[in-house]
């Protein structure tokens, strides 16, 4: 009976949208002048922008600043007085959006003597407002979870700030320790934050309107800075260990002499971590991004083609995106457990000592046949 | 291609955003938060340990109770049983000892009986040989007053002596 219910559902769905749709075909033919572009809409989605659009309406955005270093100093101004394609004069100098074709299309740029001049820009866009809306969540969630623990000393957290415990013990005990041991403590802050600074910012991502739908972790910039990070951390706080694996690895001597083959291997290695990290975070975000997005978008374009089509391609695509988006609440979960592991991991391999320091004598001697 | 372009002013803010974020965290929430996780889950990891000793213990005790009670009940038999023996033993010994008793003064009164019979028997000697002295005197004071009867023994008897050399 229940299944019967949806399939009754469903069917009603694919009807009512395909007779909707064949109703607003005659008002849609007459602007239909504007030519649905999908692969800019994707990019427009994926993208950045200097304002916040809000549902059901494409002419306001909510403003954000913007912050630019131009010729002479900085400019700020909001976003407000050049989203709609105008060129704003603060005291004196032009700035407007790169039009469509130009090599800076959509960014700010200076206009200086009728040439455009992309300034230093460091305008709170709307990937940098959501990040610090991420920013914000996650401090907040955690200073709660402290100020929790600081007035009730060794009384579990229930609810809320007993999932965001779960998640942290989740992570901490289930990757940190068994991986790092003893420096687990040293290193659990940085990694613990990461986590949850990345599970907000894909969460966020998928509420489509407004404290969320920012693409941020599907943004380069933020995975490569994250994962510099890492690098930084793992590199800098590594011990004589690791580096000397690095100059001078345990191999025959040809193979690191006169050519440095295996050094060179070894410092390509280190930087293929980080952007091993860089571009599985970013490729599986954006991904996930651009999936629903194409879902949504498969509606236009087979109304496009006929109403009816279009019908039947709503309940279809709105069944896959709901698919894609519950998918990629966990593929947000996963991607983030996913880069503290592995950055875990690589700091683990920086802390690590040779086979003479950690253990007793019978590994010394077989470290010491390994080296023979 | 934009997206694969990192943006200069996002990189900028993104640094100034998570070093912010961390070092509130890791100034105010961390420490704190990994603290009483790691300490719970050792008070936790104690907890367990203490009821399992406890309930270890528990059990040896209830065990050790048992084979206590046990024994006391196999003494208390122990007892029971000795006490048993000890009565018939002792009311063995005392009939033994009565028995003794009986005999000796069964004995005793015996060997008084004897002596006082042959006392009897000694007092009665003594005076049937006084009845027979004091009846042979009379007979023999009779028979003497006669002469010839006085000569014809003092004869024989001298017959009797001169026989016997």
């Amino acid at each position: 009976m229940k299944r019967l219910y949806t399939i009754m559902t469903v069917l009603l769905l694919g009807v009512c949208s395909t007779f909707a749709a064949g109703d607003a075909t005659a008002p849609a033919d007459s602007s239909s002048h504007e030519k649905l572009n999908p692969k800019e809409i994707i990019f427009e989605h994926l993208g950045d922008a200097y304002g916040w659009e809000v549902p059901f309406d494409h002419h306001h955005r909510i403003p954000l600043p913007i912050i630019v270093y131009g010729t002479d100093g900085f400019h700020c101004f909001s976003s407000s007085h050049i989203t709609g394609g105008e060129t704003y004069d603060d005291n004196g100098h032009l700035f407007c959006l790169a039009p469509y074709g130009s090599p800076h299309q959509g960014k700010v740029v200076e206009i200086v003597d009728g040439k455009e001049i992309r300034p230093f820009d460091i305008s709170i866009t709307k990937n940098v407002a959501a990040l610090f809306i991420s920013v914000l969540l996650v401090g907040g969630l955690l200073l709660w979870l402290a100020a929790f623990h600081r007035k009730n000393r060794f009384k579990a957290p229930r609810k809320g700030l007993g999932a965001i415990e779960a998640l942290v013990t989740f992570i901490y005990d289930g990757v940190i320790k068994p991986t790092l041991g003893p420096q687990a403590r040293k290193f659990a802050p940085y990694l613990v934050t990461v986590f949850f600074f990345i599970l907000a910012m894909n969460l966020l991502g998928l509420i489509v309107i407004f404290p969320g739908g920012a693409n941020l972790t599907g943004n380069i910039a933020v995975t490569l800075v994250l994962s510099i990070i890492t690098f930084l951390v793992t590199n800098l706080m590594a011990n004589k260990h690791y580096w000397k694996e690095i100059l001078w690895p345990d191999v025959p001597v040809w193979l690191k002499c006169p050519l440095p083959i295996m050094q060179v291997i070894e410092i390509f290695g280190i930087f293929t971590k980080p952007a091993a990290l860089t571009v599985r975070l970013f490729a599986n975000m954006m991904g996930g991004h651009m999936i629903v997005i194409t879902l949504t978008l498969l509606i236009f374009i087979f109304s496009a083609v006929s109403p009816y089509a279009g019908g039947g391609a709503t309940v279809v695509s709105l069944m896959f995106t709901i698919f894609m988006l519950l998918i990629d609440v966990l593929v947000s979960f996963i991607q983030a457990y996913v880069f503290t592991m592995l950055s875990t991991i690589f700091i683990s391999l920086a802390q690590e000592h040779g086979h003479e320091e950690t253990h007793g004598g019978d590994e010394t001697a077989r470290g010491v046949l390994e080296t023979k | 291609m934009e997206l694969f372009t990192p943006d200069f002013g996002l990189i900028f803010w993104m640094f100034v955003a998570f070093g912010v974020l961390f070092l509130a965290l890791w100034k105010f929430a961390w420490p704190i938060i990994l603290k009483t996780v790691d300490s719970r889950a050792e008070l936790i990891d104690k907890g367990v340990e203490y009821a399992q000793n406890a309930k270890e213990q528990l059990d040896n005790a209830r065990k050790e109770a048992e084979t206590y009670l046990n024994e006391a009940r196999r003494q208390q038999a122990d007892i029971l049983r000795d006490a048993d023996k000890m009565k018939t033993q002792i009311i063995e010994q005392a009939r033994q000892a009565a028995q003794i008793e009986a005999q000796k003064v069964m004995d005793s009164a015996k060997l008084q009986i004897q002596q006082q019979q042959k006392e009897a028997q000694q007092q009665f000697r003594n005076q049937v040989s006084e009845f027979a002295l004091a009846i042979a005197g009379k007979i023999v004071h009779r028979q003497m007053e006669e002469d010839n009867a006085q000569n014809q023994l003092v004869d024989s008897l001298l017959d009797e002596i001169e026989k016997k050399n």
